[in-house]
């Protein structure tokens, strides 16, 4: 960040920060800062681009929406939401954040991520990874015939795929199936073992949502209803999803 | 009533029935004696709750050394018999037959005319917050675990170990504002007020409790040394090597080995820094009990959003109902002297509202007429108690018996089991007659809790009571000789040699008295002072009240509103018209005391009038001689029109707020004139008072610009909730340090205000369309009254207390009391429960005609030659240099001593050269002879 002076004084103007406080419950108490800096010795982002999440945030009271809208900060963000967990003001840092993404041109957003939610709205599963259904389906089928075959006492595991009328329909993060088909398995021994019945779906399978990182609310919001609509056509009750 | 609950509260005012229970101790309260074998003897042993499970106490127990009454009890709920049906230890052990396991609950009816309302406050319990792992790591403890640690009496003698290990700790670090300011996961929004001060003093005295090696950090978000004196004693810390962080840290994991913390904390220019500590204090903050809101209920009482009770800040201890009044932290989070002067604002309004009824059931106890003992031989009686086994396990009580009987004088000597029992008293009076006793030894405990109830025995007996004289042989002997009985009993032979020897020498004292003038003097009409004029003579004092200028109200015209909200003016009004209309209150206006002679009881002054001269008379005096604001030079006040004070901002904001809300920005500043090398203490009031005009600004204007430059903001108690709202509606809040002050300039017709941003570190420049700077608050002139009164003011021009925290209100001087501004900056709730407190403790020397004066005092001898070395000694002026002529009509000086004022001290006698002073019953010749008598050998 320069070193300019920043001016202050009469002209009140209506700034990001007033924007976002509008959106959100109380404001989201983004005016409550006390400047502690417990936000910023909890981020895993702090110092990274020149920037914390208490400068950031004193950046947007200050009213320097420059700085705030363009610092690329904001994607380094994991949005773990430890500064909300901890803040003594509650102060919602994340979602700052969250709409200064948003606020940047979609084509200069991270190219990884817009490409992983691009990926997710194009597949039927909608895997960041773009795989497809069948790979996904080859796949899990591949795995368990291994483990049923080759480990001893599993030789009754299961991984439904599209049973109707299933209790839980668990999601699956697409990185798995794609680059480490192993870690599916000790989640589907954890729910036989507990005889949860349980099921994959061929459609909206993939547990990751990377447009809400891309900070893509129509994105978002698509694959979020397509993975409910794939959980209500399978008649099932619970949707697990574990990210 | 220990033990005891409210069950319910009917009447009112003058007139309420307390129903209480009053749970079993399953020990007479009569018969015990403390001398603790019931516990040492009891078998079960249980966390102590006193030093937070830390330690251990047993099933029958006293929760700490100092207890109040000091008298053990059992704890059913944990004691073996009342679980099994069997043990009885202590019952079986204890020497008076105290315990009582049939004890049962009672319910009792209490007939009272006012309720004062102290049920105190509850640590904040931080296992809520999961990120600090209190209840995961043993090393991260609270600050009242801290204390125990710390002290003598707790778990680690004082020496100070950590828990995970029990080794010392060389590096410990304090959090600040655990479970106060902040609204996530605690709804404590309020600030504790005493946190930072208690954090600073753990920190300081730390160094004592350890082998010196030792490092301390306080992470803080601001420093609130807003009391007399603190703000020094915070400078003092920084200079002493106590490091300061403002910085909140996230998350405590376990350090090396599981053992102490570490942590991240990002400091002021955002650097992120990894810190382990030995151990890890959080400073919690004081929250209203649990059972608060249920005892508010039982008394129809208002309390607060947090739980404390309500009142208005023209009544700070005016619970919401008649009769019924609050004081501590009950009231708000407070410190000891706010507490205690509350404590006594409390009685006065008790006592106020009680006045009609006051000695209405008051008994006076009378004596027998007193044997004359004047040239009779010494007849000594010789009382030695076993305590029980306290003293007969170490010391050989029969041995020190029979050697006492052989002693010079000593006619008579007894062995009692108790010399302190009821019995006992009546067995002692007997003997005297019996065997015409003139003097009496009691070889038993320490005087400073046993010597009144001896004294009262002889009285009985006809005897002088000052013809009596203790041998502590219990906590100066046996209690600290246990190992060693042989040796001990030797000691307590010369104990008891030593004060027959002395005691052979007593001779009767004149019992004193002082005839009280029942008027008060109040000086300043302020609100102080005339709160303390109508509590005088709302008790039937006749009082009168001077003030300096022609109009009683002070400095309390020119606000507009406490920080509750409250209008003043109309109030001020109110008292004014009150005062002046009030039978027992004269008011000199244009007044000033010329003269001051005499002393506590008795004081004459005169008085000029508006150039006349009165003589006025009181027996106690309340000062209220006020301060006012700080006129800065600074910040181009007095040069640029749209620069301001805070009264003078606040008088624009009476006469034009239309003008005033056209504002499009207004900055403050902080501290102006406060925490500076020349005035080096915090003013208190400004930054509430900043924080409270922003508002008001919004509220005239919510698109106004408004920036707070401070260097801490101090919004102490249920105030930081004006400091929220301040943040909530948009105030900006920068901060400055000492060193980096704002620059204020014109730039063509702007008024500027440049500061660095404390947070992005770049310049902010600041078009101002008006600036309030928040100067400081200063004492008023008082070098004549100091002079007159022979009292004292500190280094910053405020009058001094007796005692900065037991005695708030009382000046050094006896019969002075002191109340507002002049004692230091305050805001007008606790000015006015300071003058309360003034009238309760002035109350106590006017309530009646005659006070009695203990009877040890300095006397002049005749080989006093007027030296006056004595007179300078003197720590309570009760001496001066008197001319007298001799038989030749030749003129000599002497000292006179005041009987009113001398406390018995012994400094003029140990600085006089030549003997020309004595205190009674500590007279050279008594104390050589004891001298002498314990260089002897048995």
């Amino acid at each position: 960040m320069a070193e300019s002076t920043i001016e202050l004084g009469r002209e009140k103007k209506f700034s990001f920060k007033d924007k976002v406080m509008d959106m959100l419950p109380e404001g989201g108490n983004l005016n409550m800062c006390l400047t502690c800096g417990l936000c910023s010795a909890g981020c895993p982002a702090t110092g990274l681009e020149g920037m914390d999440p208490r400068k950031f945030l004193r950046a947007a009271a200050l009213g320097m929406d420059e700085e705030v809208t363009t610092t690329p900060w904001v994607w380094t963000c994991t949005m773990c939401q430890r500064c909300i967990y901890a803040c003594p003001m509650k102060i919602n840092i994340p979602q700052l954040v969250y709409q200064a993404r948003a606020s940047w041109p979609r084509e200069k957003r991270p190219k990884g991520i817009i490409g992983s939610c691009d990926h997710a709205l194009r597949t039927e599963g909608n895997s960041a990874m773009g795989a497809s259904t069948e790979d996904f389906k080859f796949v899990v089928e591949d795995v368990l015939e291994e483990v049923r075959e080759n480990q001893p006492g599993q030789e009754n595991l299961i991984a439904p795929i599209n049973k109707q009328g299933a209790m839980y329909f668990l999601n699956q993060n697409s990185r798995e199936p794609v680059t480490e088909p192993d870690e599916m398995v000790p989640l589907w021994k954890i729910l036989n073992l507990v005889g949860a019945d349980w099921t994959y779906g061929t459609v909206g399978w993939g547990a990751e949502n990377y447009c809400m990182f891309a900070a893509d609310d129509e994105g978002w919001e698509k694959i979020v209803r397509d993975k409910v609509k794939a959980v209500e056509d399978l008649g099932i009750k619970y949707w697990l999803n574990t990210e | 009533m220990t033990l005891s609950e409210v069950v319910k509260v009917d009447g009112a005012m003058g007139n309420f029935t307390v129903t209480v229970q009053q749970n079993p101790r399953y020990i007479d309260m009569e018969k015990c004696i403390a001398c603790g074998l019931c516990a040492e003897k009891c078998p079960k042993k249980v966390p102590s709750e006193f030093d937070y499970g830390m330690g251990n106490r047993k099933a029958a127990y006293i929760l700490y050394g100092q207890a109040v009454p000091l008298k053990y009890a059992i704890d059913a709920d944990t004691c073996i018999y009342f679980k099994n049906g069997k043990c009885k230890a202590c019952e079986k052990f204890c020497p008076t037959g105290a315990v009582n396991f049939a004890d049962t609950a009672k319910t009792v009816e209490v007939n009272v005319g006012a309720v004062v309302l102290t049920p105190g406050f509850k640590p904040f319990d931080p296992s809520i917050f999961d990120y600090y792992n209190y209840q995961q790591l043993p090393d991260v403890v609270t600050s009242l675990e801290y204390e125990r640690l710390l002290s003598a009496s707790g778990p680690c003698m004082g020496h100070l170990v950590r828990p995970s290990d029990q080794t010392e700790p060389k590096k410990i670090a304090w959090l600040q504002c655990v479970g106060s300011r902040g609204i996530n996961k605690c709804d404590n929004g309020f600030c504790s007020s005493v946190c930072c001060m208690y954090a600073i003093k753990q920190a300081i005295v730390t160094k004592e409790h350890t082998t010196g090696d030792v490092s301390q950090t306080i992470f803080y978000m601001d420093i609130r040394s807003h009391g007399k004196e603190f703000e020094k004693y915070y400078v003092d810390a920084e200079k002493k090597g106590i490091r300061f962080l403002r910085s909140r840290p996230h998350t405590f994991i376990p350090g090396k080995e599981g053992k102490g913390v570490k942590l991240e904390y990002v400091d002021e220019t955002g650097n992120l820094f990894t810190e382990e500590f030995d151990m890890m204090v959080m400073s919690i903050g004081l929250e209203a009990p649990a059972s608060a809101k249920d005892l508010a209920a039982k008394l129809g009482i208002e309390l607060d959003k947090y739980n404390f009770a309500k009142c208005s800040s023209f009544d700070p201890v005016q619970a919401s109902k008649d009769g019924i009044y609050v004081a501590g932290c009950f009231q708000a989070p407070k410190d000891i002297p706010q507490s205690v002067v509350e404590a006594s604002s409390a009685a006065a309004k008790a006592s106020i509202a009680l006045a009609e009824a006051k000695g209405s059931l008051a008994k006076t106890k009378t004596y027998p007429a007193e044997q004359d003992v004047a040239g009779q031989e010494p007849k000594v009686g010789v009382f030695v108690c076993s305590c029980g086994i306290n003293i007969a396990g170490v010391v050989d009580v029969k041995d020190v018996a029979e050697y006492a009987k052989g002693l010079p004088n000593v006619v008579y000597v007894e062995n009692n089991m108790f010399t302190c029992s009821a019995d006992t008293q009546v067995l002692i009076a007997e003997k005297i007659k019996e065997h015409g006793l003139n003097r009496v030894v009691i070889a038993a405990c320490t005087p400073r809790t046993h010597e009144p109830l001896f004294k009262d025995t002889l009285r009985e007996a006809g005897l002088n009571e000052y013809l009596v004289e203790m041998a502590n042989i219990r906590n100066q002997n046996s209690w600290v000789h246990a190992n060693d009985p042989v040796k001990a009993t030797a000691k307590a032979k010369d104990q008891v040699r030593m004060a027959v020897a002395k005691v052979s020498l007593l001779t009767p004292l004149e019992y004193l008295s002082l005839d009280v003038v029942q008027q008060a003097l109040v000086i300043g009409g302020g609100l102080s002072g005339m709160t303390a004029a109508l509590g005088l003579a709302d008790q039937g004092f006749e009082t009168v009240l001077l003030e300096k200028t022609e109009r009683l109200g002070g400095n309390a015209w020119n606000l507009n509103s406490t920080w509750k909200g409250e209008e003043v003016v109309p109030q001020v009004e109110k008292m004014v018209q009150k005062v002046e209309s009030h039978p027992k209150i004269t008011v000199y206006k244009k007044a000033e005391l010329k003269t001051c002679v005499g002393s506590v009881g008795n004081f004459v002054s005169d008085v000029s009038v508006n150039g006349e001269t009165k003589v006025v008379k009181y027996g106690a005096a309340v000062v209220c001689t006020g301060g006012k604001e700080y006129k800065p030079t600074e910040y181009l006040h007095g040069q640029d029109q749209r620069v301001y004070t805070h009264s003078e901002f606040d008088a624009l904001m009476r006469k034009d707020s239309a003008e005033l809300a056209k504002s499009e920005s207004v900055v403050f500043i902080q501290c102006v004139g406060s925490r500076e090398p020349e005035r080096p203490y915090c003013s208190r009031v400004c930054c509430t008072h900043s924080v409270e005009s922003a508002l008001k600004l919004k509220k005239l204007n919510p698109n106004m610009n408004i920036y707070v430059l401070n260097r801490d903001i101090r919004t102490y108690g249920v105030r930081e909730d004006l400091y929220t709202e301040a943040r909530k509606q948009g105030v900006i809040f920068v901060r400055y340090e000492l060193e980096k002050k704002p620059q204020v300039s014109k730039q063509g017709d702007d008024l500027i205000v440049e500061i660095e941003d404390h947070i992005l570190h770049r310049p902010l420049k600041i078009k101002a369309d008006r600036l309030v700077l928040a100067s400081a608050i200063i004492a008023n002139e008082s070098k004549n009254l100091v002079e007159l009164y022979k009292c004292a003011t500190n280094s910053e021009g405020f009058l001094t207390e007796a005692h900065p925290k037991l005695r708030p209100v009382d000046m050094s001087v006896d019969g002075l009391f002191l109340a507002g501004l002049c004692h230091y900056p305050k805001p007008i709730d606790e000015a006015i429960a300071q003058a309360q407190a003034a009238v309760s403790r002035a109350g106590v020397i006017l309530a009646k005609s005659v006070m009695p004066l203990d009877s040890i005092k300095s006397v002049v001898t005749d080989k006093c030659d007027g030296c006056a070395l004595c007179v300078d000694t003197c720590p309570y002026f009760a001496i001066k240099l008197v001319s007298y002529a001799d038989e030749d009509g030749r003129e000599h000086k002497r000292i006179e001593t005041d009987k009113a004022l001398c406390k018995g001290c012994g400094i003029c006698m140990a600085t006089c050269p030549k003997g020309g002073v004595n205190v009674m019953g500590f007279t050279y010749n008594q104390i050589k002879a004891q001298i002498y008598s314990a260089l002897q050998s048995a």
